[in-house]
């Protein structure tokens, strides 16, 4: 009896939840086909797809996105592996060090980046590439928590330890271990990380905003600013492509069960 | 002639001694056991052997080359762990090949070694299995073949077969040992289970504390330990505190009844202790040997024997029987004689630790 009427009140919360969640989504959704008086019509998906500074931007995310995720693991992995197996007792520092990301405000860290950055004897925000420069720094540290927590759960639900001394043993030295040992057995922790951080790119206004570089949050908030109909679409768009990210970390993390796991 | 020389190794961990003036030859082939309790060194000097720790001072030799400085993926030592260490990504050919894959070995020569060695531990079916696809023993034996198929100059094992169950232990342990034979490596073997290291060994070596108690074959260390821990660690044993007698006629007291002790050395008043082994003791009352009686206090079936307990004027003796289907299992509390030869207990100084 108490047990139908606790599993009774999970299933109204859960019920609940789902609808403050769907409901804007589906009336955002609903209002994105209203271009057109009158009609439902896919206009203002057309409208945002045509517009060449939405694609121009988009593709510049998604290549700062790339060449985040890249740096992001060529200097978190050999990071987090090194203190697995040298250091760690240096674990504890580097949980909180990487979860200052989240407390500083990003736009904190934009103005010290131009602060720092802009100033001789660096003054990288005098070429388009200098600034992309302090884009992809700025992005590395906003995104660091989400690849640094994927890479530390990846190394700990294999024995690093083991594997390393079985790899040395076997002849390996420290870079056949991580790129022929290590990695493979972290893909999909890396994968998941590489996707967060890609989403994070793609939806981040303030970098783009304040070192005035065509990034796609900040379009979007530009578009929202002075149209109608197209921010709506433009937001099922984010929407569809963050679910496709998380979609994707779904599909590998499974096709992983069947080949393979740990030797343990 | 000695491959493997350890010179006064020691190792200490932030102000900890693990490892202290630890000396060692071991010969080529030879089988090596390091035995003791956790805690007692042997894994951590292994290590300083594969090159994964290294030593506070002392030297390690091989082949008269001094390794103590060299990095473990200098040294080819193959070394199978406690927990396997197989790579999960890799199928188990490709285990089983790594090493030679990594020295840079020709497709053709790590083909043939990797089919050699599946079949020297019988398992060329599963080449193409993943490392979660087979049992526990074969992972094992998977690791053991991963690590010979780099013909390493000495092959280490780090408690193989703990985290295995009681029946494959036992046909792994009889294997290792079959292919430590028949390619006539020379080999370490870490174990904490005296059983393990009394059946597999050429050579044992019994630790505590970090430091050797006792080297010897096999029936050196049961048949004359050196002390009352190595007594006592390796198989079961009476050691019963006794009083001095008759010094002259190496005689000794327990309760009210006296005992002839065959080995009587510099007693001195000290305290002493009976040691005498369970499968000495007999039932029964023999002329010219050591006689005692008291009362039977347990019966326990360890499936081959039977270990039956005396109360002997109130310390407990232990003697084991064979369960043979004849055996006469007394009742406890039934009265019991039972007597020993005067050349299988010894005395010991010292009190209980």
């Amino acid at each position: 009896m108490t047990r139908q009427k606790k599993n009774s009140w999970a299933i109204f919360w859960a019920v609940l939840a789902m609808l403050y969640f769907f409901v804007p989504m589906l009336g955002t959704f609903i209002f994105s086909l209203r271009m057109k008086r009158g009609v439902l019509s896919l206009m203002a998906y057309q409208s945002v797809l045509a517009d060449r500074h939405f694609l121009e931007s988009f593709r510049y995310s998604a290549t700062m996105g790339i060449i985040t995720v890249t740096i992001s693991v060529l200097l978190l992995l050999p990071t987090v592996y090194w203190i697995y197996i040298k250091a760690p007792w240096m674990r504890a520092a580097m949980d909180i060090i990487t979860i200052l990301p989240f407390v500083v405000p990003v736009i904190v860290l934009v103005f010290g980046l131009i602060r720092t950055f802009g100033r001789p004897p660096f003054q990288l925000t005098l070429t388009t590439f200098g600034t992309d420069i302090l884009m992809t720094a700025g992005y590395v540290i906003i995104t660091m928590p989400y690849m640094y927590r994927a890479i530390d759960v990846g190394m700990r639900s294999v024995d690093v330890r083991t594997l390393t001394e079985a790899a040395q043993s076997l002849g390996s030295n420290w870079l056949q271990v991580l790129t022929q040992v290590i990695l493979p057995n972290l893909r999909i922790a890396v994968l998941s990380g590489a996707l967060i951080c890609f989403a994070t790119v793609m939806g981040e206004l303030i970098l783009g905003d304040f070192l005035v570089r065509p990034a796609l949050g900040s379009y979007m908030a530009g578009v929202g600013r002075s149209k109608a109909y197209e921010p709506a679409a433009l937001a099922i768009i984010s929407y569809g492509l963050t679910w496709l990210c998380l979609g994707l970390i779904q599909y590998f993390s499974r096709g992983r069960e069947s080949g393979q796991l740990t030797g343990r | 002639m000695a491959q493997l020389e350890l010179i006064h190794i020691s190792k200490s961990f932030s102000g900890t001694t693990a490892v202290q003036d630890f000396n060692l030859s071991v010969d080529t082939g030879e089988f090596i056991s390091f035995l003791g309790p956790s805690g007692c060194g042997k894994t951590t000097t292994l290590r300083m052997v594969a090159g994964f720790e290294i030593p506070t001072s002392g030297i390690v030799k091989l082949d008269n080359q001094d390794l103590t400085q060299l990095p473990a993926n200098k040294r080819n030592m193959g070394m199978v762990f406690q927990s396997y260490a197989l790579f999960p990504n890799m199928t188990a050919a490709q285990n089983v090949g790594y090493g030679l894959k990594v020295a840079g070995k020709p497709k053709t020569e790590i083909e043939g070694r990797v089919n050699e060695m599946l079949d020297l531990i019988q398992m060329r079916d599963f080449a193409k299995r993943y490392p979660n696809q087979l049992s526990g023993g074969q992972q094992q034996r998977l690791a053991l073949a991963r690590a010979l198929a780099i013909h390493p100059r000495v092959l280490l094992l780090d408690e193989p077969l703990s985290a295995l169950d009681a029946k494959i232990r036992l046909e792994l342990r009889q294997e290792i040992r079959r292919i430590q034979q028949h390619l006539g490596i020379t080999t370490i073997y870490v174990t904490h289970d005296q059983e393990e290291a009394l059946s597999l060994s050429d050579r044992i070596v019994v630790m505590r504390r970090g430091v050797i108690q006792q080297v010897g074959t096999p029936q050196q260390i049961y048949n004359n330990p050196s002390g009352d821990f190595v007594a006592e660690f390796v198989g079961h044993i009476n050691l019963l505190p006794v009083e001095v007698d008759q010094p002259q006629q190496g005689i000794v007291r327990l309760g009210r009844q006296l005992i002839r002790a065959g080995q009587f050395e510099h007693l001195n008043g000290r305290p002493v202790r009976l040691a005498v082994r369970p499968e000495e003791l007999k039932s029964g009352f023999v002329e010219g040997a050591n006689n005692l009686t008291g009362k039977i206090e347990s019966v326990t079936y360890l499936g081959a024997i039977v270990r039956i307990r005396v109360d002997v004027d109130g310390y407990l003796v232990s003697l084991d029987m064979f369960n043979e289907r004849a055996l006469n299992i007394p009742a406890v509390g039934q009265p019991y004689a039972i007597h020993f030869p005067v050349g299988a207990c010894w005395l010991t100084n010292g009190e209980k630790e």
